[in-house]
Protein backbone atom coordinates (compact mmCIF):
# COMPACT_ATOMS: atom_id res chain seq x y z
CA UNK A 1 0.00 0.00 0.00
CA UNK A 2 2.79 2.35 0.91
CA UNK A 3 4.22 2.05 -2.55
CA UNK A 4 0.96 2.81 -4.29
CA UNK A 5 0.41 5.81 -2.05
CA UNK A 6 3.73 7.20 -3.12
CA UNK A 7 2.89 6.53 -6.72
CA UNK A 8 -0.35 8.44 -6.28
CA UNK A 9 1.43 11.30 -4.73
CA UNK A 10 4.06 11.51 -7.44
CA UNK A 11 1.37 11.27 -10.08
CA UNK A 12 -0.57 14.07 -8.47
CA UNK A 13 2.46 16.29 -8.51
CA UNK A 14 3.97 15.51 -11.89
CA UNK A 15 0.64 15.61 -13.72
CA UNK A 16 0.44 19.27 -12.90
CA UNK A 17 -2.80 18.72 -11.05
CA UNK A 18 -4.17 22.20 -10.40
CA UNK A 19 -4.42 21.62 -6.67
CA UNK A 20 -1.18 19.77 -6.02
CA UNK A 21 1.23 21.36 -3.57
CA UNK A 22 0.48 24.95 -4.33
CA UNK A 23 -3.11 24.12 -5.20
CA UNK A 24 -5.22 26.17 -2.84
CA UNK A 25 -3.24 29.27 -3.76
CA UNK A 26 -4.02 28.92 -7.45
CA UNK A 27 -7.66 28.30 -6.83
CA UNK A 28 -9.41 31.37 -8.21
CA UNK A 29 -12.29 30.74 -5.82
CA UNK A 30 -10.08 31.83 -2.95
CA UNK A 31 -8.97 35.40 -2.69
CA UNK A 32 -6.28 35.48 -0.03
CA UNK A 33 -6.70 38.30 2.39
CA UNK A 34 -3.46 40.14 2.84
CA UNK A 35 -5.01 42.89 4.86
CA UNK A 36 -3.14 44.22 7.85
CA UNK A 37 -5.62 42.57 10.20
CA UNK A 38 -4.42 39.42 11.90
CA UNK A 39 -5.83 36.19 10.54
CA UNK A 40 -5.92 34.67 14.01
CA UNK A 41 -6.35 36.73 17.14
CA UNK A 42 -6.27 34.97 20.50
CA UNK A 43 -6.71 37.29 23.48
CA UNK A 44 -6.54 36.43 27.20
CA UNK A 45 -7.95 33.00 26.52
CA UNK A 46 -8.62 30.82 29.57
CA UNK A 47 -10.14 27.37 29.68
CA UNK A 48 -10.63 25.18 32.74
CA UNK A 49 -11.58 21.53 32.96
CA UNK A 50 -12.69 21.16 36.55
CA UNK A 51 -9.56 21.73 38.61
CA UNK A 52 -7.25 21.68 35.61
CA UNK A 53 -6.48 25.05 34.05
CA UNK A 54 -5.77 23.88 30.52
CA UNK A 55 -5.20 27.39 29.14
CA UNK A 56 -4.55 30.48 31.25
CA UNK A 57 -4.53 33.95 29.75
CA UNK A 58 -3.19 32.80 26.39
CA UNK A 59 -2.69 35.56 23.82
CA UNK A 60 -1.08 35.56 20.40
CA UNK A 61 -1.81 36.75 16.89
CA UNK A 62 -0.95 35.35 13.49
CA UNK A 63 -0.33 37.72 10.59
CA UNK A 64 -1.30 36.54 7.11
CA UNK A 65 1.34 34.44 5.42
CA UNK A 66 3.02 33.28 8.64
CA UNK A 67 3.71 29.72 9.69
CA UNK A 68 3.55 29.51 13.47
CA UNK A 69 4.53 26.53 15.58
CA UNK A 70 2.54 25.97 18.77
CA UNK A 71 4.92 24.06 21.06
CA UNK A 72 4.76 22.73 24.57
CA UNK A 73 4.99 19.55 26.66
CA UNK A 74 2.22 16.96 26.84
CA UNK A 75 -0.77 18.47 28.56
CA UNK A 76 0.48 22.04 28.11
CA UNK A 77 -2.79 23.12 26.52
CA UNK A 78 -2.02 23.19 22.80
CA UNK A 79 -4.99 21.10 21.74
CA UNK A 80 -7.21 23.04 24.13
CA UNK A 81 -6.29 26.35 22.49
CA UNK A 82 -6.88 24.92 19.01
CA UNK A 83 -10.23 23.44 20.04
CA UNK A 84 -11.41 26.81 21.35
CA UNK A 85 -10.15 28.52 18.19
CA UNK A 86 -12.17 26.03 16.10
CA UNK A 87 -15.38 26.55 18.03
CA UNK A 88 -15.44 23.07 19.51
CA UNK A 89 -14.96 24.29 23.08
CA UNK A 90 -16.09 27.47 24.81
CA UNK A 91 -13.49 29.53 26.67
CA UNK A 92 -14.15 30.66 30.24
CA UNK A 93 -12.51 33.97 29.52
CA UNK A 94 -11.08 35.77 26.53
CA UNK A 95 -11.67 35.10 22.89
CA UNK A 96 -10.22 33.44 19.83
CA UNK A 97 -11.07 35.09 16.52
CA UNK A 98 -10.47 34.18 12.89
CA UNK A 99 -10.58 37.17 10.56
CA UNK A 100 -12.25 39.05 13.36
CA UNK A 101 -15.02 36.53 13.98
CA UNK A 102 -15.58 33.53 16.21
CA UNK A 103 -15.35 30.26 14.27
CA UNK A 104 -19.00 29.51 14.99
CA UNK A 105 -19.98 32.82 13.39
CA UNK A 106 -18.11 32.23 10.13
CA UNK A 107 -20.17 31.61 7.00
CA UNK A 108 -18.96 28.47 5.26
CA UNK A 109 -15.99 28.09 7.65
CA UNK A 110 -14.25 25.34 5.69
CA UNK A 111 -13.69 27.89 2.91
CA UNK A 112 -11.67 29.91 5.41
CA UNK A 113 -10.10 27.41 7.78
CA UNK A 114 -8.82 23.89 7.21
CA UNK A 115 -8.34 21.93 10.42
CA UNK A 116 -6.52 18.74 11.31
CA UNK A 117 -7.23 17.52 14.84
CA UNK A 118 -5.03 15.06 16.68
CA UNK A 119 -7.68 12.37 16.83
CA UNK A 120 -8.70 10.36 13.79
CA UNK A 121 -12.30 11.43 13.36
CA UNK A 122 -14.01 9.07 10.95
CA UNK A 123 -16.71 6.49 10.80
CA UNK A 124 -14.49 3.43 10.33
CA UNK A 125 -17.06 1.74 8.09
CA UNK A 126 -17.21 4.55 5.53
CA UNK A 127 -14.66 4.75 2.73
CA UNK A 128 -12.29 7.68 2.45
CA UNK A 129 -13.92 9.14 -0.60
CA UNK A 130 -17.42 9.01 0.87
CA UNK A 131 -16.08 10.62 4.04
CA UNK A 132 -14.89 13.56 1.97
CA UNK A 133 -18.08 13.64 -0.11
CA UNK A 134 -20.12 13.97 3.07
CA UNK A 135 -17.96 16.84 4.30
CA UNK A 136 -18.02 18.52 0.89
CA UNK A 137 -21.82 18.59 0.93
CA UNK A 138 -21.90 19.90 4.47
CA UNK A 139 -19.25 22.53 3.78
CA UNK A 140 -20.82 23.69 0.52
CA UNK A 141 -17.74 22.71 -1.48
CA UNK A 142 -18.10 21.42 -5.07
CA UNK A 143 -17.91 17.62 -5.18
CA UNK A 144 -15.05 17.72 -7.70
CA UNK A 145 -12.81 18.97 -4.89
CA UNK A 146 -13.07 15.50 -3.32
CA UNK A 147 -10.97 13.73 -5.94
CA UNK A 148 -8.63 16.69 -6.21
CA UNK A 149 -7.96 16.64 -2.48
CA UNK A 150 -7.50 12.86 -2.49
CA UNK A 151 -4.90 13.23 -5.23
CA UNK A 152 -3.07 16.01 -3.39
CA UNK A 153 -2.54 13.87 -0.31
CA UNK A 154 -1.80 10.72 -2.33
CA UNK A 155 -4.82 8.69 -1.31
CA UNK A 156 -6.49 8.25 -4.70
CA UNK A 157 -5.96 4.49 -4.83
CA UNK A 158 -7.17 3.80 -1.32
CA UNK A 159 -10.16 6.11 -1.67
CA UNK A 160 -12.75 3.36 -2.04
CA UNK A 161 -11.59 1.35 0.96
CA UNK A 162 -13.20 1.57 4.38
CA UNK A 163 -11.25 3.87 6.66
CA UNK A 164 -10.93 1.03 9.18
CA UNK A 165 -8.41 -0.57 6.80
CA UNK A 166 -6.22 2.57 6.67
CA UNK A 167 -2.84 2.82 8.36
CA UNK A 168 -2.18 5.66 10.81
CA UNK A 169 -0.45 7.74 8.15
CA UNK A 170 -3.25 7.14 5.65
CA UNK A 171 -5.80 8.38 8.18
CA UNK A 172 -3.67 11.45 8.73
CA UNK A 173 -3.59 12.06 4.99
CA UNK A 174 -7.36 11.74 4.82
CA UNK A 175 -7.74 14.33 7.59
CA UNK A 176 -5.43 16.63 5.64
CA UNK A 177 -7.51 16.09 2.52
CA UNK A 178 -10.61 17.13 4.47
CA UNK A 179 -8.82 20.26 5.65
CA UNK A 180 -7.95 21.20 2.05
CA UNK A 181 -11.46 20.63 0.65
CA UNK A 182 -12.58 24.23 0.94
CA UNK A 183 -9.30 25.73 -0.38
CA UNK A 184 -8.87 27.60 2.92
CA UNK A 185 -6.58 30.52 3.64
CA UNK A 186 -5.78 29.32 7.17
CA UNK A 187 -4.65 25.87 8.23
CA UNK A 188 -4.90 24.82 11.88
CA UNK A 189 -3.03 21.58 12.38
CA UNK A 190 -2.65 19.57 15.58
CA UNK A 191 0.29 17.18 15.24
CA UNK A 192 -0.19 16.84 11.48
CA UNK A 193 2.99 14.82 10.98
CA UNK A 194 1.75 12.15 13.38
CA UNK A 195 2.16 8.80 11.63
CA UNK A 196 3.38 10.21 8.33
CA UNK A 197 6.32 8.40 6.71
CA UNK A 198 9.53 10.24 5.81
CA UNK A 199 8.21 11.13 2.41
CA UNK A 200 4.94 12.30 3.87
CA UNK A 201 6.72 14.55 6.38
CA UNK A 202 8.81 16.03 3.60
CA UNK A 203 5.72 16.57 1.48
CA UNK A 204 3.91 18.24 4.39
CA UNK A 205 6.80 20.60 5.07
CA UNK A 206 7.04 21.60 1.42
CA UNK A 207 3.31 21.97 1.23
CA UNK A 208 3.10 24.25 4.26
CA UNK A 209 5.95 26.45 3.05
CA UNK A 210 4.33 26.76 -0.38
CA UNK A 211 0.96 27.44 1.20
CA UNK A 212 2.43 30.30 3.26
CA UNK A 213 4.45 31.65 0.36
CA UNK A 214 1.18 32.08 -1.48
CA UNK A 215 -0.24 34.12 1.37
CA UNK A 216 -1.81 31.32 3.42
CA UNK A 217 -1.46 31.28 7.19
CA UNK A 218 -0.58 28.19 9.21
CA UNK A 219 -0.85 27.36 12.92
CA UNK A 220 0.72 23.99 13.63
CA UNK A 221 1.29 22.20 16.91
CA UNK A 222 4.07 19.68 17.15
CA UNK A 223 6.53 17.91 19.43
CA UNK A 224 9.07 17.24 16.73
CA UNK A 225 11.30 20.25 17.26
CA UNK A 226 13.72 19.42 14.46
CA UNK A 227 10.80 19.29 12.05
CA UNK A 228 9.28 22.47 13.41
CA UNK A 229 12.60 24.31 13.14
CA UNK A 230 12.56 23.61 9.41
CA UNK A 231 8.95 24.55 8.84
CA UNK A 232 7.89 27.53 10.94
CA UNK A 233 8.90 31.16 11.05
CA UNK A 234 7.19 31.99 14.36
CA UNK A 235 6.78 30.04 17.58
CA UNK A 236 4.42 30.19 20.52
CA UNK A 237 5.57 28.01 23.41
CA UNK A 238 3.05 27.08 26.09
CA UNK A 239 3.72 25.36 29.38
CA UNK A 240 1.00 24.36 31.87
CA UNK A 241 -1.50 26.58 30.13
CA UNK A 242 0.73 29.68 30.03
CA UNK A 243 2.49 31.23 27.08
CA UNK A 244 6.20 31.22 27.98
CA UNK A 245 7.58 32.41 24.66
CA UNK A 246 6.13 34.13 21.63
CA UNK A 247 8.45 35.38 18.94
CA UNK A 248 9.91 34.77 15.53
CA UNK A 249 12.07 31.68 15.28
CA UNK A 250 15.04 33.81 14.26
CA UNK A 251 14.80 35.95 17.41
CA UNK A 252 14.34 32.94 19.64
CA UNK A 253 17.56 31.28 18.52
CA UNK A 254 19.43 34.57 18.04
CA UNK A 255 22.18 33.94 20.58
CA UNK A 256 23.36 30.76 18.92
CA UNK A 257 21.17 28.30 20.85
CA UNK A 258 19.12 25.64 19.11
CA UNK A 259 15.33 25.62 19.29
CA UNK A 260 15.57 22.50 21.43
CA UNK A 261 17.85 24.18 23.98
CA UNK A 262 15.57 27.19 24.28
CA UNK A 263 12.50 24.95 24.51
CA UNK A 264 13.94 22.74 27.23
CA UNK A 265 14.99 25.76 29.28
CA UNK A 266 11.50 27.27 29.10
CA UNK A 267 9.27 24.26 29.76
CA UNK A 268 8.74 22.07 32.82
CA UNK A 269 9.65 18.41 33.02
CA UNK A 270 6.40 16.78 34.13
CA UNK A 271 3.34 16.56 31.95
CA UNK A 272 0.69 18.93 33.29
CA UNK B 1 -29.20 23.80 4.82
CA UNK B 2 -29.71 21.61 1.74
CA UNK B 3 -26.00 20.78 1.76
CA UNK B 4 -26.21 19.72 5.39
CA UNK B 5 -29.25 17.56 4.64
CA UNK B 6 -27.53 15.97 1.65
CA UNK B 7 -24.53 15.26 3.85
CA UNK B 8 -26.70 13.52 6.44
CA UNK B 9 -28.55 11.49 3.80
CA UNK B 10 -25.22 10.46 2.29
CA UNK B 11 -24.01 9.43 5.74
CA UNK B 12 -27.04 7.13 6.04
CA UNK B 13 -26.28 5.52 2.69
CA UNK B 14 -22.52 5.07 3.02
CA UNK B 15 -22.25 2.85 6.08
CA UNK B 16 -24.03 -0.37 6.87
CA UNK B 17 -25.58 0.85 10.12
CA UNK B 18 -29.00 1.65 8.64
CA UNK B 19 -29.02 -1.55 6.61
CA UNK B 20 -28.22 -3.66 9.67
CA UNK B 21 -30.89 -1.97 11.73
CA UNK B 22 -33.38 -2.48 8.91
CA UNK B 23 -32.45 -6.17 8.61
CA UNK B 24 -32.67 -6.57 12.38
CA UNK B 25 -36.11 -4.99 12.39
CA UNK B 26 -37.45 -7.26 9.65
CA UNK B 27 -35.99 -10.35 11.29
CA UNK B 28 -37.52 -9.44 14.66
CA UNK B 29 -40.93 -8.72 13.10
CA UNK B 30 -40.84 -12.11 11.33
CA UNK B 31 -39.94 -13.87 14.55
CA UNK B 32 -42.60 -12.22 16.70
CA UNK B 33 -45.40 -12.41 14.14
CA UNK B 34 -44.74 -16.07 13.37
CA UNK B 35 -44.50 -16.92 17.07
CA UNK B 36 -47.72 -15.17 18.02
CA UNK B 37 -49.49 -16.12 14.80
CA UNK B 38 -48.94 -19.81 15.36
CA UNK B 39 -49.64 -19.64 19.10
CA UNK B 40 -52.78 -17.54 18.98
CA UNK B 41 -55.57 -19.69 20.36
CA UNK B 42 -58.56 -19.70 17.97
CA UNK B 43 -60.82 -18.57 20.82
CA UNK B 44 -58.83 -15.33 21.09
CA UNK B 45 -58.47 -14.82 17.35
CA UNK B 46 -61.08 -12.08 17.39
CA UNK B 47 -60.64 -8.63 15.92
CA UNK B 48 -58.47 -7.24 18.74
CA UNK B 49 -56.41 -10.43 19.01
CA UNK B 50 -55.62 -10.20 15.31
CA UNK B 51 -54.89 -6.48 15.54
CA UNK B 52 -52.29 -7.29 18.19
CA UNK B 53 -50.47 -9.70 15.90
CA UNK B 54 -50.62 -7.42 12.88
CA UNK B 55 -49.62 -4.49 15.02
CA UNK B 56 -46.14 -5.85 15.70
CA UNK B 57 -44.97 -3.77 12.76
CA UNK B 58 -44.81 -1.02 15.35
CA UNK B 59 -41.40 -2.40 16.24
CA UNK B 60 -40.44 -0.05 13.40
CA UNK B 61 -40.81 2.77 15.93
CA UNK B 62 -38.19 1.23 18.22
CA UNK B 63 -35.73 0.75 15.37
CA UNK B 64 -36.37 4.25 14.01
CA UNK B 65 -35.55 5.54 17.50
CA UNK B 66 -32.35 3.48 17.56
CA UNK B 67 -31.37 4.87 14.15
CA UNK B 68 -32.07 8.44 15.23
CA UNK B 69 -30.02 7.90 18.37
CA UNK B 70 -27.08 6.27 16.60
CA UNK B 71 -26.93 9.09 14.06
CA UNK B 72 -25.58 11.33 16.83
CA UNK B 73 -24.14 8.96 19.46
CA UNK B 74 -22.23 7.06 16.78
CA UNK B 75 -20.52 10.28 15.68
CA UNK B 76 -19.79 11.23 19.26
CA UNK B 77 -18.26 7.80 19.74
CA UNK B 78 -16.00 7.69 16.68
CA UNK B 79 -15.25 11.43 16.62
CA UNK B 80 -16.90 12.22 13.28
CA UNK B 81 -18.88 14.82 15.21
CA UNK B 82 -15.78 17.05 15.16
CA UNK B 83 -15.43 17.38 11.37
CA UNK B 84 -19.23 17.53 11.20
CA UNK B 85 -19.34 20.58 13.47
CA UNK B 86 -16.26 22.09 11.81
CA UNK B 87 -18.12 21.98 8.50
CA UNK B 88 -21.38 23.20 10.04
CA UNK B 89 -20.69 25.10 13.26
CA UNK B 90 -24.36 26.03 13.62
CA UNK B 91 -25.03 22.83 15.43
CA UNK B 92 -28.81 23.09 15.38
CA UNK B 93 -28.62 22.88 11.57
CA UNK B 94 -26.82 19.56 11.85
CA UNK B 95 -29.44 18.25 14.27
CA UNK B 96 -32.25 19.52 12.05
CA UNK B 97 -30.74 17.66 9.09
CA UNK B 98 -30.35 14.54 11.21
CA UNK B 99 -33.97 14.94 12.28
CA UNK B 100 -35.19 14.99 8.67
CA UNK B 101 -33.00 12.11 7.53
CA UNK B 102 -33.91 9.97 10.56
CA UNK B 103 -37.61 10.69 10.03
CA UNK B 104 -37.31 9.69 6.37
CA UNK B 105 -35.62 6.46 7.36
CA UNK B 106 -38.27 6.04 10.06
CA UNK B 107 -41.04 6.29 7.43
CA UNK B 108 -39.39 3.48 5.48
CA UNK B 109 -38.82 1.39 8.61
CA UNK B 110 -42.42 1.80 9.76
CA UNK B 111 -43.95 1.05 6.36
CA UNK B 112 -41.79 -2.00 5.68
CA UNK B 113 -42.28 -3.46 9.17
CA UNK B 114 -46.05 -3.01 9.12
CA UNK B 115 -46.48 -4.40 5.60
CA UNK B 116 -44.34 -7.39 6.59
CA UNK B 117 -46.35 -7.95 9.78
CA UNK B 118 -49.65 -7.81 7.91
CA UNK B 119 -48.46 -10.07 5.10
CA UNK B 120 -46.85 -12.64 7.34
CA UNK B 121 -49.64 -12.48 9.91
CA UNK B 122 -52.34 -13.04 7.29
CA UNK B 123 -50.42 -15.92 5.77
CA UNK B 124 -49.92 -17.54 9.16
CA UNK B 125 -53.55 -17.23 10.24
CA UNK B 126 -54.81 -18.39 6.83
CA UNK B 127 -52.53 -21.39 6.97
CA UNK B 128 -54.19 -22.32 10.28
CA UNK B 129 -57.64 -21.86 8.77
CA UNK B 130 -58.46 -18.85 10.97
CA UNK B 131 -60.59 -16.31 9.10
CA UNK B 132 -59.11 -12.81 8.98
CA UNK B 133 -61.36 -10.36 10.81
CA UNK B 134 -59.66 -7.12 9.78
CA UNK B 135 -61.09 -4.74 7.24
CA UNK B 136 -59.79 -2.08 4.93
CA UNK B 137 -59.76 0.66 7.51
CA UNK B 138 -57.94 -1.57 10.02
CA UNK B 139 -55.14 -2.12 7.53
CA UNK B 140 -55.06 1.58 6.76
CA UNK B 141 -54.76 2.43 10.45
CA UNK B 142 -52.06 -0.20 11.02
CA UNK B 143 -49.89 0.96 8.13
CA UNK B 144 -50.44 4.66 8.60
CA UNK B 145 -50.00 4.23 12.33
CA UNK B 146 -46.80 2.22 11.94
CA UNK B 147 -45.38 4.85 9.59
CA UNK B 148 -46.33 7.84 11.73
CA UNK B 149 -45.19 6.19 14.97
CA UNK B 150 -41.80 5.31 13.48
CA UNK B 151 -41.35 8.76 11.92
CA UNK B 152 -42.08 10.36 15.30
CA UNK B 153 -39.99 7.98 17.39
CA UNK B 154 -36.91 8.74 15.25
CA UNK B 155 -36.63 12.29 16.66
CA UNK B 156 -37.32 10.97 20.17
CA UNK B 157 -34.28 8.70 19.78
CA UNK B 158 -32.20 11.51 18.24
CA UNK B 159 -33.11 13.91 21.03
CA UNK B 160 -32.35 11.36 23.74
CA UNK B 161 -29.04 10.50 22.06
CA UNK B 162 -28.04 14.16 21.74
CA UNK B 163 -28.87 14.69 25.43
CA UNK B 164 -27.25 11.57 26.89
CA UNK B 165 -24.42 11.49 24.31
CA UNK B 166 -23.24 8.07 25.40
CA UNK B 167 -24.17 5.40 22.86
CA UNK B 168 -24.61 2.26 24.93
CA UNK B 169 -26.78 3.74 27.71
CA UNK B 170 -28.87 5.52 25.08
CA UNK B 171 -29.61 2.39 23.07
CA UNK B 172 -30.20 0.23 26.14
CA UNK B 173 -32.40 2.94 27.62
CA UNK B 174 -34.58 3.20 24.52
CA UNK B 175 -35.02 -0.58 24.26
CA UNK B 176 -35.68 -0.98 27.97
CA UNK B 177 -38.18 1.86 27.96
CA UNK B 178 -40.24 0.66 25.01
CA UNK B 179 -40.09 -3.07 25.57
CA UNK B 180 -40.00 -3.26 29.36
CA UNK B 181 -40.83 -0.13 31.35
CA UNK B 182 -43.94 0.85 29.44
CA UNK B 183 -44.93 -2.79 29.23
CA UNK B 184 -45.05 -2.95 33.03
CA UNK B 185 -46.67 0.43 33.46
CA UNK B 186 -49.46 -0.19 30.96
CA UNK B 187 -50.44 -3.24 33.01
CA UNK B 188 -50.09 -1.66 36.44
CA UNK B 189 -50.95 1.99 35.89
CA UNK B 190 -52.90 2.28 32.64
CA UNK B 191 -54.44 5.63 33.59
CA UNK B 192 -50.98 7.20 33.55
CA UNK B 193 -49.22 4.93 31.10
CA UNK B 194 -51.61 5.72 28.26
CA UNK B 195 -49.99 9.15 28.07
CA UNK B 196 -46.44 7.78 27.72
CA UNK B 197 -44.68 7.88 24.33
CA UNK B 198 -44.83 4.12 23.65
CA UNK B 199 -48.54 3.98 24.41
CA UNK B 200 -49.06 7.07 22.27
CA UNK B 201 -47.35 5.26 19.37
CA UNK B 202 -49.55 2.25 19.99
CA UNK B 203 -52.64 4.43 20.00
CA UNK B 204 -51.83 5.72 16.52
CA UNK B 205 -51.70 2.24 15.02
CA UNK B 206 -54.47 0.77 17.13
CA UNK B 207 -52.29 -1.97 18.61
CA UNK B 208 -49.58 -2.07 21.20
CA UNK B 209 -46.06 -3.38 21.27
CA UNK B 210 -45.76 -2.61 24.94
CA UNK B 211 -48.14 -5.21 26.29
CA UNK B 212 -51.88 -5.78 26.65
CA UNK B 213 -54.12 -3.20 25.08
CA UNK B 214 -55.69 -1.52 28.08
CA UNK B 215 -59.44 -1.22 28.02
CA UNK B 216 -60.09 0.78 31.18
CA UNK B 217 -59.16 3.45 30.36
CA UNK B 218 -58.37 2.59 26.72
CA UNK B 219 -55.52 3.95 24.62
CA UNK B 220 -55.94 7.50 23.35
CA UNK B 221 -57.69 8.12 20.02
CA UNK B 222 -55.15 7.88 17.14
CA UNK B 223 -55.07 11.62 16.44
CA UNK B 224 -54.44 12.48 20.07
CA UNK B 225 -51.78 9.78 20.23
CA UNK B 226 -50.02 11.29 17.21
CA UNK B 227 -50.17 14.80 18.65
CA UNK B 228 -48.90 13.64 22.02
CA UNK B 229 -46.04 11.68 20.43
CA UNK B 230 -45.16 14.70 18.28
CA UNK B 231 -45.01 16.67 21.52
CA UNK B 232 -42.61 14.16 23.06
CA UNK B 233 -40.49 14.29 19.88
CA UNK B 234 -40.39 18.10 20.03
CA UNK B 235 -39.40 18.13 23.70
CA UNK B 236 -36.67 15.52 23.15
CA UNK B 237 -35.29 17.50 20.19
CA UNK B 238 -35.37 20.82 22.05
CA UNK B 239 -33.46 19.34 24.99
CA UNK B 240 -31.03 17.59 22.64
CA UNK B 241 -30.37 20.75 20.61
CA UNK B 242 -29.96 22.91 23.72
CA UNK B 243 -27.50 20.42 25.21
CA UNK B 244 -25.55 20.19 21.95
CA UNK B 245 -25.37 23.96 21.50
CA UNK B 246 -24.24 24.57 25.06
CA UNK B 247 -21.74 21.79 25.74
CA UNK B 248 -18.24 21.48 24.33
CA UNK B 249 -17.79 18.98 21.55
CA UNK B 250 -15.88 16.12 23.20
N1 LIG C 1 -12.05 17.20 27.91
C1 LIG C 1 -11.18 17.36 28.93
N2 LIG C 1 -11.58 17.07 30.18
C2 LIG C 1 -10.74 17.22 31.22
N3 LIG C 1 -9.48 17.64 31.10
C3 LIG C 1 -9.02 17.94 29.88
C4 LIG C 1 -9.85 17.80 28.73
N4 LIG C 1 -9.13 18.17 27.64
C5 LIG C 1 -7.91 18.50 28.11
N5 LIG C 1 -7.83 18.37 29.45
C6 LIG C 1 -6.67 18.69 30.28
O1 LIG C 1 -6.18 19.94 29.88
C7 LIG C 1 -4.77 19.95 29.87
C8 LIG C 1 -4.29 20.38 28.50
O2 LIG C 1 -4.59 19.36 27.59
P1 LIG C 1 -4.30 19.47 26.02
O3 LIG C 1 -4.91 18.31 25.37
O4 LIG C 1 -4.68 20.82 25.57
O5 LIG C 1 -2.70 19.34 26.01
P2 LIG C 1 -1.71 19.30 24.77
O6 LIG C 1 -0.78 20.42 24.92
O7 LIG C 1 -2.47 19.20 23.51
O8 LIG C 1 -0.94 17.94 25.05
P3 LIG C 1 -0.33 16.86 24.03
O9 LIG C 1 0.99 17.36 23.63
O10 LIG C 1 -0.20 15.63 24.88
O11 LIG C 1 -1.29 16.69 22.91
C9 LIG C 1 -4.34 18.56 30.29
O12 LIG C 1 -4.04 18.59 31.66
C10 LIG C 1 -5.54 17.72 30.05
O13 LIG C 1 -5.58 16.67 30.98
MG1 LIG D 1 -2.62 17.79 22.06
Amino acid sequence: MRRSMRADETAARSSGNPVSLDGPARDPAVARTTSAADVVHVASLSKRYGEVVAADDVSFALPAGSVTGLLGPNGAGKTTVLRVLLGLAEPHKGEALILGRRYRDLDRPMHVVGAVLESGDFDPGRNGRDHLRVLAFAADVPQRRVDEALAVVGLARAAKRAVRTYSLGMRQRLTLAAALLGSPQLLVLDEPANGLDAKGVHWLRTFLRGFAADGGTVLVSSHVLAEIAQTVDHVVIVDRGHVVARSSLAELVADGKTLEEVYLALTSEDAA
Amino acid sequence: MTGVLRAELLKLRTTRTAVWLFAGLLALVCFVVLLHGFNLSPSRADHSGQMRIFGWGELGALFAALLGAVSITGELRNGLVRPTFLATPRRQQVLAAKLLSAMLAGLAFGAAAEVLAIGLGSATLSARGIPIRLEGEDYAQLILGGVVAAALWAPVGLGVGASLRNQVPTLIGLCAWLLFVENLLIGELPAVARYLPGAAAAAIGGATITGEVPTDPPLLPPILGALLLAGYAAVAMIIGIAATERRDVP
